[in-house]
């Protein structure tokens, strides 16, 4: 998704959100990322004057005065960035991929299957649907690399062995994460 | 990892600007394993120090000579900044006949944050201030004078790289 994406070239235009829809941005991050509900406040500060960050190609970036927090892509869901990920690692299921996957994939590949279910990645066990937005980590690294969205259900990843997995959303150093506002 | 308190703070290499595990896929690896050596010497410790000579030279892919391995040529540039040249230019422009607004560019060569830059204008000179383009903040007021002090003392900027403009025509 940001794999061309400049900051002269992309953004459209930036905008202050309102109080209310900010406050609807907030509970719908709490609903769709239940795990950061403690958080939130640290996150998104109640004070701070959020704003919306309009690229092309519908994507729509959230932040405060100097991060970026949060992106989305038409009406999808929100996808926290990279570097908001690393503070709160907890906000997405972890996948996690092999070692010889690591560089397809930081340089902006979609994760197939067979790197997931090899012997060095890993896949919850509870079957995660389509579409869910998940934590992409990698064998004998701490951080996530890569955030994408489930292509096929776990379980079809893992009988299915074949193509994509997941769309790869995020990664790092691409053009979301090099952004400078 | 997940008893500890959020938010985590995570370190990031300064050359790459990746998480220093990740050092080793970026273009730069020799420059990052300095950066880190000095900056974050657990870290060092424990990605470079406790590896085998062979595992090291595995990891760095300057060393192979392929021209292209599978996947692509790793990740390329990471935009190196480019030189340009700094210089700070302040002038001034003549608006409604006898009025003038004082143009200051080339902020940006010298890494200023223009917005803040442009506010501090503002309060120092008591005047609107505003950024009007890519690297240029147009201060109303014909300040030019005050302006290449304040650039100089306030904002840190070296004598010689403020240059009068005179006058500017747009």
């Amino acid at each position: 998704m940001f794999k061309k994406f400049e900051a002269k070239e992309s953004i459209v235009g930036t905008n202050q959100i309102k109080n209310s829809v900010q406050r609807s941005i907030r509970t719908k991050l709490i609903d769709t990322y239940p795990n950061i509900e403690e958080y939130i406040n640290d996150i998104l500060p109640k004070k701070v004057n959020l704003k919306v960050v309009k690229c092309q190609d519908h994507i729509e970036l959230i932040s405060t005065d100097d991060e970026i927090l949060f992106f989305k892509k038409r009406d999808g869901p929100f996808y926290p960035t990279l570097r908001l990920l690393h503070m709160y690692p907890n906000m997405l299921p972890k996948v996690q991929v092999d070692k010889g996957a690591i560089k397809f994939v930081l340089s902006g590949a979609h994760i197939m299957c067979p790197g997931l279910t090899s012997p060095g990645a890993d896949l919850p066990e509870e079957c995660l649907p389509t579409d869910t937005p998940v934590s992409v980590h990698a064998e004998g690294k701490i951080n996530a690399l890569a955030i994408g969205h489930m292509k096929m259900s776990s379980d079809d990843i893992k009988s299915i062995n074949k193509g994509v997995g997941i769309d790869n959303v995020h990664y790092l150093n691409d053009g979301l994460w090099r952004i400078d506002l | 990892m997940t008893s500890s308190n959020f938010p985590l703070k995570v370190d990031y290499c300064g050359v790459c600007s990746l998480p220093p595990e990740y050092c080793e896929h970026g273009p730069l690896f020799d420059k990052c394993k300095e950066w880190m050596e000095e900056n974050l010497p657990d870290e060092y410790a424990r990605l470079i120090l406790n590896k085998t000579q062979e595992e090291l030279e595995a990891m760095s892919l300057n060393n192979s000579k392929k021209k292209q391995t599978r996947g692509g040529k790793a990740m390329k540039n990471i935009t190196k900044k480019q030189e340009v040249q700094k210089q700070v230019v302040v002038g001034r422009s003549m608006r409604a006949r006898k009025k003038y607004v004082t143009l200051v560019r080339g902020l940006k060569t010298c890494d200023m944050n223009l917005k803040k830059c442009s506010k501090a204008f503002g309060q120092k000179f008591a005047c609107g201030s505003s950024v009007t383009g890519d690297d240029e903040i147009t201060v109303q007021g014909d300040v030019v004078d005050d302006m290449m002090d304040f650039i100089v003392e306030e904002l840190g900027i070296d004598d010689d790289l403020v240059v009068d403009g005179g006058d500017i025509k747009d």
